[in-house]
């Protein structure tokens, strides 16, 4: 009888696809998964614990440095979770701004997904085709806010720009050519038979099991569960937009795929239907005091991230800063499962089911 | 002695590093216009010597051999790799004239001594102690041994009609009759298909899955003996593109008559059809998975293959077909 | 099969597209107006009123006042004024507090040094950084009329 020996490999935390600096401790069986366990950890900044020493302006920038690829949703949750305990009525133009942010911040977020998770199998151009595309989000933003990628963007009652001379133009010009570049990604992998022998059927998730791992997100509604707060728990002025939550079927790669790529349709569709809407004049900032002094009490937000539900829970003693500051990070729930879905998987599969998940290694670690 | 029996060779080493040089600085050109980017331009004019530069670089760095590799095998392997690579070299035909050994066996020959590198890529991925480098390693040698039948059964089509296994023939063959392409067909996307395989690229590029594991079996290697590694992935190019034109596109024959363009021209155009076809594949394909490789090799090709063999021989027999086959 | 050969298809077309790349260090990046670059310091506007260091999260804003050498004249004036660039996030808090403009963002973002200690700035650097000034400081305003257009 010939002995076979498991053997020990550490993937990661310098890996080409690991996403940034997760660590797997990965027990294989010749190609075969026997048993995964991530290591986090090494890029932990103590977000939260740093935020008990910081006014509520200030915890701000270090929300950027989170979810670096969506910093937009993160100012959202802190600014949301403040105005909702000081009871601030934020001004509609605000309003609109945040919006339209915040859905192509989704859309830039999902590029970078598209192209990272297809570069994981093996596919080159997609990736910086993807690049390119988010690259013209990015050149909005930094008109906008003046930073690519940490924007520090949104003020407790309001947001801190209003949109320059034109830029409402230039947002329908990048819709129009959004739309058309999804045809070239459709193209490029949708037919493709290797990227469907790659995904379909692989790292597959029942939504019991999603449920019970408190996935959310795409991971979740990929599994056929139709949960996206901004239709179900709607904040900001969502429930003024038509648009559609896309669900898979089965749970698999192919399914995270596809609910992805419509989210980015349906995202667009949202920035479409905000820029139509956006009101002419008026206030980007409410009246709130110089010294952001939060009345005693908590509170907790929930809102949609690109990643999943990204919560953020304040407790505050009536100082202006908060007693303790807690995000419920979406990469952080949804990483979890990735040991549950190793076993058994050769590791060629382990990339690509890791691309899947979609974290962001700022998140996961905080 | 003939002194081009000893020049020979050496000016061919020298085309071949030229080959190679270029064609690593044409691949990155190509893949970068194809993602919209401009590829590397800051060496020399153009970037025509960047890869100068990189090669200039990997000669002058630290040779590091892990501590608890196997010495003698770790540094055994890239030479291993690299001698057939250039070896098969030896029985290609580039014109009625410029050849080297004009052998009876020309193409078993490339096949059995091109398998030989596999050897050097297992003992590299085995010697350096390095698990993601066994992977490689292991993965390769699967590959290599499973696609080199398919590799070899789709070419005994050619050799039922050429009557030959002399290359200098085949194409002899196929300037009396029609280029192997059309006739053969299926065996040319056969081999198409396995030769790529072989030359271990997109999408079946298993052993050095670089966002798997790391860089394969090459993982621990370093300058020059990295460049070895190198080199060998590239001759490969240089002989299977040799290969493809001589067995499917007519070697140096020219089509539609247009014999005013000379023989080596012709050569080099279709040498570089096929080369330019494995960069854009490369820009194009995401990465075959280890078991549908297989599968495919045994289940997909090896029964095409047969069966290209069967229709082969039947064909022959017909009798106003029979002039193309 | 027809997947893979359309694939193909729209990378070959993409190769004939324009190149979508910057020549950056060879052609400067010019960044649009509202970007956060390094700051430049007019000490003249500066009242010492603080706020810039209090706000700075990272507490990179380092700077003390000294009495007005005119005695007729009430108030500080700025004696030091230090931003370290190790820390600096450039998150635009400070220039968004300052109630004189005396510290304003620039369009530069050339910070990369070979030492450390280069990227300690200290008022008169800060001061000399007076290229490609941000010229829309007052953030907060609405635009007459909205923007809109």
């Amino acid at each position: 009888m010939l002995r076979t020996e498991e053997m020990i490999l550490n993937v990661g935390p310098q890996h080409p696809s690991t996403h940034g600096v997760l660590r797997l401790v990965v027990k294989i069986d010749g190609e075969v998964i026997q048993e995964a366990e991530p290591v986090i950890g090494y890029l932990h900044r103590g977000t939260e614990k740093l935020a008990e020493d910081l006014t509520y302006t200030q915890i701000i920038p270090y929300t950027d440095r989170m979810d670096y690829l969506s910093a937009m949703t993160n100012n959202y949750a802190i600014c949301h979770a403040t105005e909702k305990l000081m009871g601030i009525e934020i001004p509609e133009r605000a309003e609109f701004l945040r919006v339209i942010v915040m859905e192509l911040n989704r859309v830039a977020s999902h590029l970078v997904w598209l192209g990272t998770a297809l570069l994981d199998i093996g596919a080159m151009s997609p990736f910086l085709y993807c690049f390119r595309d988010r690259e013209k989000i990015l050149d909005l933003f930094n008109e906008l806010c003046g930073a690519r990628i940490t924007y520090n963007y949104m003020r407790v009652g309001g947001v801190k720009w209003d949109a320059p001379i034109g830029w409402l133009d230039k947002i329908k010009n990048f819709v129009e050519y959004m739309r058309e570049k999804m045809k070239e990604y459709h193209g490029l992998i949708m037919g493709n038979e290797i990227f469907l022998q790659r995904t379909k059927g692989i790292g597959i998730v029942s939504h019991e099991t999603a449920l019970s791992y408190g996935l959310s997100g795409a991971n979740l509604r990929c599994t056929g569960v139709k949960w996206d707060l901004r239709k179900h728990q709607p904040y900001s002025i969502y429930d003024r937009f038509k648009f559609e939550v896309p669900v898979g079927t089965r749970g698999d790669l192919y399914d995270k795929y596809v609910c992805r790529m419509q989210e980015i349709n349906e995202a667009l569709q949202i920035v479409d239907q905000a820029v139509e809407q956006f009101p002419e004049g008026g206030a980007i900032m409410a009246k709130v005091p110089r010294v952001l002094r939060v009345p005693e009490g908590e509170v907790y937000v929930g809102i949609e991230s690109p990643r999943g539900e990204l919560g953020c829970h304040i407790v505050s003693k009536g100082k202006d800063k908060p007693w303790r500051l807690k995000f419920r990070r979406p990469s952080f729930y949804n990483l979890q499962i990735l040991p549950t879905m190793l076993k058994g998987q050769n590791i060629a599969n382990l990339v690509a089911i890791l691309g899947g998940i979609d974290i962001v290694l700022g998140e996961v670690d905080g | 002695m003939d002194i081009w029996v000893i020049l020979g060779p050496v000016i061919m080493l020298f085309l071949v590093l030229g080959f190679v040089t270029y064609a690593i600085l044409f691949e990155r050109k190509v893949i970068g216009w194809i993602q919209n980017r401009v590829g590397p331009t800051q060496v020399g004019p153009w970037g025509l010597l960047q890869t100068v530069a990189d090669v200039l670089k990997l000669l002058i760095k630290e040779d590091i051999i892990p501590r608890k590799a196997d010495v003698g095998l770790f540094k055994l392997a890239p030479v291993l790799a690299f001698i057939p690579a250039f070896a098969v070299i030896a029985v290609i035909p580039f014109t009625e004239s410029i050849k080297f050994a004009d052998i009876a066996v020309g193409l078993l020959y490339y096949m059995s001594i091109s398998s030989i590198t596999i050897i050097g890529v297992l003992l590299g991925g085995w010697a350096s102690n390095n698990k993601y480098s066994l992977l490689g390693g292991m993965r390769s040698a699967a590959q290599m041994v499973s696609y080199e039948i398919p590799l070899v059964l789709s070419v005994v089509g050619v050799i039922m009609s050429a009557g030959s296994l002399n290359l200098t023939e085949i194409v002899h063959a196929q300037q009396t009759g029609a280029w192997f392409i059309f006739p053969q067909f299926l065996g040319f996307i056969v081999f198409l298909i396995a030769s790529i395989a072989e030359l271990n690229r997109t999408p079946f590029d298993l052993p050095e899955a670089e966002s798997e594991l790391v860089a394969g079996y090459h993982t621990e290697y370093t300058g020059f003996r990295f460049a070895f590694f190198m080199l060998t992935e590239y001759t490969y190019i240089f002989g299977m593109a040799s290969l493809i034109t001589i067995l499917y596109l007519g070697g140096w024959d020219a089509p539609f008559g247009l014999t005013f363009i000379p023989p080596l021209i012709w050569f080099i155009l279709k040498f570089s059809l096929f080369v330019f076809f494995l960069f854009w594949l490369r820009a194009t394909m995401p990465r075959i998975r280890g078991d549908q490789l297989m599968e495919f090799a045994w289940k997909g090709l090896l029964p095409l293959a047969i069966f290209n063999i069967f229709l082969t021989a039947i064909l022959k027999e017909v009798s106003f077909l029979s002039h193309y086959f | 099969m027809f997947g893979l050969l359309k694939g193909l298809g729209i990378t070959l077309k993409n190769m004939a597209k324009p190149k979508v790349t910057y020549k950056y260090p060879h052609e400067p990046l010019k960044m649009p107006d509202r970007f956060r670059g390094i700051q430049h310091f007019d000490p003249e506007k500066c009242i010492v009123c603080n706020q810039c260091a209090r706000i700075c999260p990272t507490d990179c804003i380092s700077l003390t006042g000294k009495k007005h050498p005119d005695p007729g004249k009430k108030g500080k004036i700025i004696d030091t004024y230090d931003i370290n660039f190790e820390i600096c996030i450039l998150c635009d808090l400070c220039t968004e507090v300052c109630p004189t403009e005396a510290i304003i963002m620039t369009n530069n973002f050339e910070l990369a040094t070979y030492s450390r200690d280069q990227l300690f700035k200290n008022i008169d650097w800060l001061h000399e950084n007076d290229q490609n000034i941000r010229q829309d400081n007052v953030s907060m305003k609405p635009k007459p009329g909205g923007s809109k257009a």
